[in-house]
């Protein structure tokens, strides 16, 4: 297949090995495996958003470190454009760096405490040579710290990390980001530890930065309302595997995959006089040490039967975009 | 309607060495028998402070003023001993951390008997256990549950322990600070509606302190918005999110995206909570409100009532000049 899209994941699968507690273990004696991400195939198009949702323990944050490579897929690829990253990191690990960052959830954390914003972001200039001297350097950061709303520029330069906020550091940590003029940004829920009254500026800061800048962005979440507003193409993942992939608008109002429904019938929602389905399912989701042969979302499914856990169902196309895996669902063109 | 709770401009300063935070500052409220009242606000907004002053869990040397009645008396100023009898059997508090209100080395068993016989000394084992049992089964967990320990649970599990461990002794009001919030979504979902099922059978008052509006959407009858240690707006959960009247609810209101309804564009509060050790003179809101006016400035604004049950803090709102 012809890479078409600007990034390409093809068949991802980061497996963990299984504390199983034991020291030793008899040679030739399988080991288990934790399957955090198990097989995910998605693309991505400049300027698009695409929103990643599933419970915690799903493996959307791990998928987010594989795709910006803190951690080594044990299989799978990931294109850039149609060139491979693995091949890139061989080559160029600069330039790897230079098209793909990532925003992290706790902003506290990601900036060093002991230097000031201005040694902070002068950094990534020197490391990549932007910016000819310092002078050069500073007047870029102080426009980019503008254009993102910290101002005055100067001061916030010569402060440090613990005299701001959460959200002007979450800012600068996209400001950050910004300056390789990335193609590819993966944002790990970077709202939710911030203040709801502060959370709107660091959504709309990352719609700018993919519509203006024409960068592809995974936004993981768990909150269903703010990754809905937010993106253009929403994956649902459960256990490591997109359970259902479509456009927002698609799969939020019209979820195909039982799971899906669960997930939105239990999301809380600000208007009171929103009508739900309600929906239950039992227990909490299981780790994902070998799952299987079955769905994997089969034993807490109210609609599952015996096919179910006997094999894993494939994609069913549910007309353009949006898809599905799920035995009971059927092809439209089945129906006809 | 009869008050079970009413609270008179209860004050909260907390007095470190070199400065004091008046981390809730006049705050009147009351809530009818039956009730369910959410409060929300942002992270430092004295929400949690409020619950604490009210069951008297503050840290020593914190300054609290005002009057608070719970059944006629007076909480904030009853002996230690008053106050223990009413914790528990009157008034149960859930936390947010579950997992950490409950002994890690004690089976599920062992603290709920511990509880129970703070303030029952003589029950029996038996007779606690089927107590117990009965409470678990409420918020839909196995009888297993009670031999086990804290660890073999999950976090959704635990919650539901701590919420049966509050309804122990069937109290009249229930406190939940932040209960549901670090839970998954599908959990948080059930264990909502599982609160509000089991209220239908136990006729009992409700506080919900949380920071997300929409739990308060799904689960309350009341709700009443907090900034910077004030109350701003309170009133009907219906009224209040259909028809904010304060700025700030306004502000709030229009930072949570809708799940189905229309994508509105998300806006933000411009702006930073304000310093709470210092005296503030006119509307604490001031300074981030894009109504603000010099008046507002100047002079605090009083509770003013809007509809029939409602009222927010704000000059806006005086004559019905603004929000309808």
């Amino acid at each position: 297949m012809e890479n078409k899209s600007f990034i390409e994941i093809k068949e991802i699968q980061k497996f963990y090995p299984h504390k199983d507690g034991k020291l030793f273990h008899r040679p030739g004696e399988e080991r288990k495996k934790v399957k955090a991400v198990d097989g995910v195939n998605l693309s991505i198009n400049r300027g698009e958003i695409l929103g990643i949702i599933g419970e915690s323990g799903c493996g959307k944050s791990t998928l987010g470190r594989v795709l910006v490579r803190l951690e080594d897929p044990t299989s799978g690829d990931v294109f850039i454009d149609g060139v491979s990253t693995k091949e890139m990191l061989k080559t160029d690990p600069k330039a790897f760096c230079r098209q793909v960052q990532i925003i992290f959830q706790n902003p506290f954390d990601t900036f060093t405490p002991r230097d000031t914003i201005l040694k902070i972001m002068l950094r990534p200039l020197k490391h990549h040579n932007i910016g000819k001297n310092y002078e050069e350097r500073l007047e870029i950061i102080k426009k980019a710290l503008e254009a993102g709303g910290l101002r005055p520029a100067e001061d916030i330069m010569s402060r440090y990390p613990h005299e701001l906020s959460g959200g002007q550091l979450q800012r600068l940590s996209i400001i950050r980001s910004m300056f390789l003029n990335p193609g590819f940004i993966i944002a790990d829920e970077p709202v939710s530890m911030l203040d709801v009254s502060v959370r709107a500026e660091i959504i709309n800061m990352l719609i700018d930065l993919a519509q203006n800048h024409n960068a592809a962005v995974v936004f993981i979440s768990h909150d269903i309302a703010l990754t809905r507003y937010i993106s253009d193409n929403i994956a649902v993942m459960y256990l490591g595997r997109i359970v259902e992939y479509g456009s927002a608008d698609e799969v939020i109002k019209n979820p195909q995959h039982p799971y899906t429904r669960v997930l939105i019938s239990n999301c809380a929602s600000v208007d009171p006089f929103e009508q739900r389905e309600e929906i239950s399912i039992e227990g909490e989701p299981p780790t994902p040490i070998n799952p299987g042969p079955g769905c994997y979302f089969a034993p807490r499914c109210y609609m599952a039967d015996e096919e179910c856990f006997r094999s894993y169902p494939g994609c069913t196309l549910l007309g353009g975009s949006h898809y599905a895996t799920c035995h009971k669902l059927k092809h439209p063109s089945d129906e006809a | 309607m009869e008050h079970i709770l009413v609270v008179k401009n209860l004050s909260v300063t907390y007095v470190n060495k070199n400065r004091r935070v008046m981390a809730v500052r006049d705050v009147s409220f009351d809530i009818d028998k039956g009730d369910s009242l959410g409060i929300v606000g942002e992270s430092g907004s004295g929400k949690s402070t409020l619950a604490m002053a009210l069951l008297r869990l503050h840290p020593d040397g914190t300054k609290i003023t005002g009057e608070a009645f719970f059944e006629g008396k007076n909480l904030l100023t009853i002996s230690n001993e008053e106050m223990n009898d009413i914790r528990w059997t009157k008034i149960a508090v859930v936390f947010q951390k579950a997992m950490n209100s409950l002994s890690a080395v004690h089976r599920i068993s062992e603290q709920i008997e511990d509880i129970y016989r703070v303030h029952c000394p003589q029950t029996s084992s038996e007779e606690i256990k089927k107590r117990a049992l009965e409470l678990l089964k409420l918020v839909n967990l196995p009888d297993r549950v009670y031999r086990l320990y804290p660890h073999e649970m999950s976090g959704g599990m635990l919650q539901r322990v701590a919420i049966a461990i509050s309804l122990l002794h069937s109290p009249q009001l229930l406190i939940f600070d932040e209960a549901t919030t670090a839970l998954d979504v599908v959990t948080q979902g059930q264990i909502l509606r599982e609160i509000v099922e089991m209220e239908k059978t136990l006729s009992t008052t409700r506080i919900m302190i949380t920071h997300d509006m929409s739990v308060v959407a799904t689960t309350c009858n009341k709700v009443a918005v907090m900034y910077a240690g004030e109350l701003m707006e309170f009133g009907l959960v219906k009224d209040v999110l259909t028809h904010p009247h304060h700025p700030y609810t306004q502000g709030l209101q229009g930072s949570f995206p809708s799940l189905k309804g229309e994508n509105n564009i998300l806006t933000s509060i411009p702006g930073f909570l304000p310093d709470l050790s210092k005296e503030c003179k006119g509307c604490v809101f001031a300074p981030r409100c894009s109504h603000a006016t010099e008046r507002c400035f100047m002079e605090k604004p009083p509770m003013i009532s809007v509809g029939e049950t409602g009222g927010a803090a704000c000059w806006l709102c005086e004559g019905e000049k603004y929000g309808k």
